[in-house]
């Protein structure tokens, strides 16, 4: 299969790996326990971008808002659409980012790193650089992974047979946000 | 928005394919190869290739170095000369009537037209400054992964061929499907290739 019919026929995946994660972050009030790392923060916040259908029949919703409770949100995942692009805090041990996902492209967009001492800081000679630059790869990839180890914990759900129950407390959730 | 900047925006590739024993010989010679050359002196239309990440007029790597511990960080820069279409239209227009005029003929015919369009082009294609666009990749030998900072589709296709074409190895986005294959093992995959979408309501 090439690249454009795995985006096409596989862009489930994603989307429904990004809804998953909407409802894992809330289930524990924004705290999910990363295997091997141990409790970590996911929020969603201000800016989403929910899907439904395809080509002529694809439909949009685009979610914004600083203190937004994301009730149209909630009510288009109630009307069967699924998260395509989500504004996400993230926070791992000392370190908090703010990234942009896309479900169809796994693009992150506007990732905002961690303030460190290094940040911000002018540098002039080819060792400071150096430091500077492999920091802000380091955790430009750390995010990336933390990412990861979510859709890993995912995917270990999907393709396994606890997918059933967790489909049914997925729904539940969905449902019970619709009505709030 | 690249590697540089406070707000990153990025996709990954994977590298797949065999990468030469000495490989930072192998990759000093080809960025070298590859550098960018300026077209601001010339009448060339197009222009690709490495500059560094900290300098986009730096194609010699002079002032930091594309080697950083276990990776290659590099910009690739693009220049293009362009020409507007309304700019060619209306100057086309322009040549056709000073002709038409000067060889007291009614009307230009078709294959006259194309030539003059294509004269004029080239005219205003001299004329224009070549436009810059910048893009900055991050390649970690360790994972075999490059960071890409846009979300440009034609420039990722650009950069696919363009990678290619200096490294002999090829570069594929990691969009979730393929990504999965690097986190389940043998089973689960097989597994996940049978899924179908799922409705949540």
């Amino acid at each position: 299969m090439d690249l454009v019919d795995i985006i096409s026929e596989k862009r489930f995946l994603g989307q429904e790996f990004l809804t998953w994660l909407w409802y894992k972050s809330e289930e524990r009030g924004g705290t999910i326990f990363l295997p091997g790392a141990g409790d970590i923060q996911v929020v969603f916040e201000k800016h989403m971008l929910l899907e439904s259908g395809e080509g002529e029949s694809l439909e949009k919703l685009i979610c914004k808002g600083l203190q937004t409770e994301l009730q149209e949100a909630r009510t288009g995942l109630r009307m069967g659409k699924k998260l395509e692009q989500a504004r996400i805090y993230l926070v791992k041990g000392d370190y908090e980012w703010r990234l942009t996902l896309g479900a169809t492209l796994f693009e992150y967009r506007n990732v905002s790193l961690p303030r460190t001492l290094a940040a911000g800081e002018e540098v002039d000679d080819q060792i400071a650089w150096e430091a500077k630059v492999l920091e802000r790869i380091g955790m430009s990839e750390e995010a990336m992974h933390t990412i990861d180890e979510l859709f890993r914990m995912f995917l270990n759900l999907r393709t396994g047979i606890e997918w059933s129950q967790e489909l049914v407390r997925l729904k539940s959730w969905i449902a019970k946000g619709a009505e709030n | 928005m690249g590697l540089l900047s406070r707000n990153a925006t990025f996709v990954r590739y994977s590298v797949e394919g065999e990468l030469p024993g000495k490989f930072w010989e192998f990759a000093a010679e080809r960025i070298a190869q590859y550098a960018f050359q300026d077209i601001d002196d010339t009448f060339d239309e197009y222009s690709i290739g490495w500059v560094s990440i900290d300098n986009m007029f730096d194609s010699s790597f002079a002032h930091a170095s594309y080697a950083v511990g276990d990776y290659i960080v590099l910009s690739l820069r693009i220049d293009e000369r362009k020409v507007s279409k309304t700019l060619l239209q209306k100057f086309s227009l322009k040549e056709e009537e000073r002709l038409k005029k000067e060889k007291q003929i009614p009307r230009i015919n078709r294959s006259q037209r194309v030539r003059i369009k294509e004269d004029v082009r080239l005219q205003l294609v001299k004329k224009s400054l070549p436009l810059p666009s910048v893009y900055d990749l991050c390649w970690n030998l360790a994972d075999n992964t490059v960071l890409f900072f846009s979300i440009s589709t034609k420039a990722q296709s650009v950069l696919e061929d363009f990678f290619k074409e200096c490294f002999g190895v090829t570069i594929m986005l990691q969009v979730p499907y393929l990504a999965a294959a690097h986190l389940l093992d043998v089973s689960q995959q097989e597994r996940l290739q049978e899924l179908h979408p799922d409705i949540f309501v």
